[in-house]
């Protein structure tokens, strides 16, 4: 399946997103949990960030934060609400909110 | 006649979050969505307890005599009174020392034939895979 | 052009999720596609009307209005409602409110469907 998968908050309190398995897997950034892209804890960047899927941020969610898009590292994709429209409906078939 | 499958996923801890509860009584409603539907088109529920969501299944749960609260150990019961199919992860019932013995397996009490079956979480992968569309709670 | 069915069951002010799914909503319908958007849960503050607009809080009544007027289809669980004193007569004009399986049939004909929990 292509799951998209929304993170909304930096403490992932569950460990469901480790045991998603998806043929393409993409892991949305959005509300806090776009601190993810940036904030780093003791030097280190976040976990979340070595799992093996297509990442994107949700652009209106990193401005409202502080977070300016240029920070963002290439193999993060910025995307806009539009953009997420497209995602949702053109490259995910199965959504799941942690 | 089409059906759409979905899979409630539930994955947090009862009581503390509505979460659980809405999980189960919007699976129940699965039950009674034809009224929306053309005739012989259905939408089916398939629940599954994962990580700490398998807490919810712990018996003699006693929300209504301190709380006055339906306890989500009834709704479970519901549900498999309705024939819904409940999993229950085993290996998440393991890591917090819980068998069989301590979750609520049947509703026999109520004349329910379904039982709730504990599985790998490799036949959740499997039951997210088979669904239609994806609800976590 | 496709059908989303949303369901929210976070509160209207606290953790700014009902926000992202109105503007999610918004965003869909702009480009021509059709949402039917559940609430449930503490989700259906979002149903009661007369909400004050003021800038510390989320303020979500104009763009709700806004956006049923293009066609978005907003829908409170009555159970959910009416257990925390909403009633009909202080429900947004434009929101309907119906039981549970009305999420679930609007969930049998979507594309796409994005459930978000409550807290």
């Amino acid at each position: 399946m292509r799951l998209a998968v929304f993170v909304s908050d930096y403490k992932v309190t569950v460990d469901t997103l480790d045991r998603l398995k998806a043929e393409k897997l993409g892991i949305i950034l959005v509300g806090n949990g776009v601190y993810h892209t940036t904030i780093k804890e003791n030097g280190n960047p976040s976990p979340l960030l070595k799992k093996s899927a297509n990442f994107y941020v949700l652009s209106e969610d990193l401005e409202t934060r502080g977070i300016s898009s240029s920070n963002i590292s290439g193999n993060i994709k910025v995307i806009t609400y539009s953009d997420l429209v497209d995602l949702i409906f053109n490259d995910y078939e199965k959504l799941a909110w942690l | 006649m089409a059906t759409t499958k979905l899979g409630f996923i539930v994955q947090r801890p009862p009581y503390k979050s509505e979460n659980p509860k809405l999980a189960l009584t919007h699976a129940i409603a699965s039950q009674s969505v034809e009224v929306y539907l053309k005739d012989g088109d259905l939408v089916t529920a398939d629940i599954a307890f994962i990580g700490d969501g398998v807490l919810n299944c712990v018996k003699n749960q006693k929300a209504m005599d301190i709380y006055k609260l339906t306890s989500t150990e009834t709704h479970i019961k519901m549900a498999l009174l309705l024939d819904l199919n409940i999993l229950v992860c085993k290996e998440d019932l393991a890591k917090f020392g819980l068998t069989e013995n301590d979750i609520v397996i049947d509703a026999e009490e109520f004349g329910a034939e379904m039982k709730t079956k504990v599985v790998p979480f490799s036949e959740i992968t499997k039951m997210m895979e088979e669904v239609n569309h994806l609800l976590f709670f | 052009m496709g059908k989303l069915t949303i369901g929210c069951f976070s509160s209207l002010v606290g953790s700014m999720t009902l926000d992202f799914a109105v503007k999610l909503c918004g965003a869909a319908i702009d480009k021509g596609h059709k949402v039917d958007f559940w609430v449930s849960g503490n989700g259906t503050m979002l149903s009661i009307k007369d909400q004050r607009a003021f800038k510390d809080y989320s303020a979500l009544e104009k763009p709700l209005k806004e956006l049923m007027a293009k066609g978005l289809n907003v829908t409170a669980c009555e159970a959910c409602a009416e257990a925390r004193g909403y009633h009909k007569d202080n429900t947004m004009e434009g929101v309907k409110r119906h039981s549970m399986d009305w999420y679930l049939a609007s969930a049998f004909d979507a594309d796409r469907v994005l459930h978000i929990g409550g807290e």
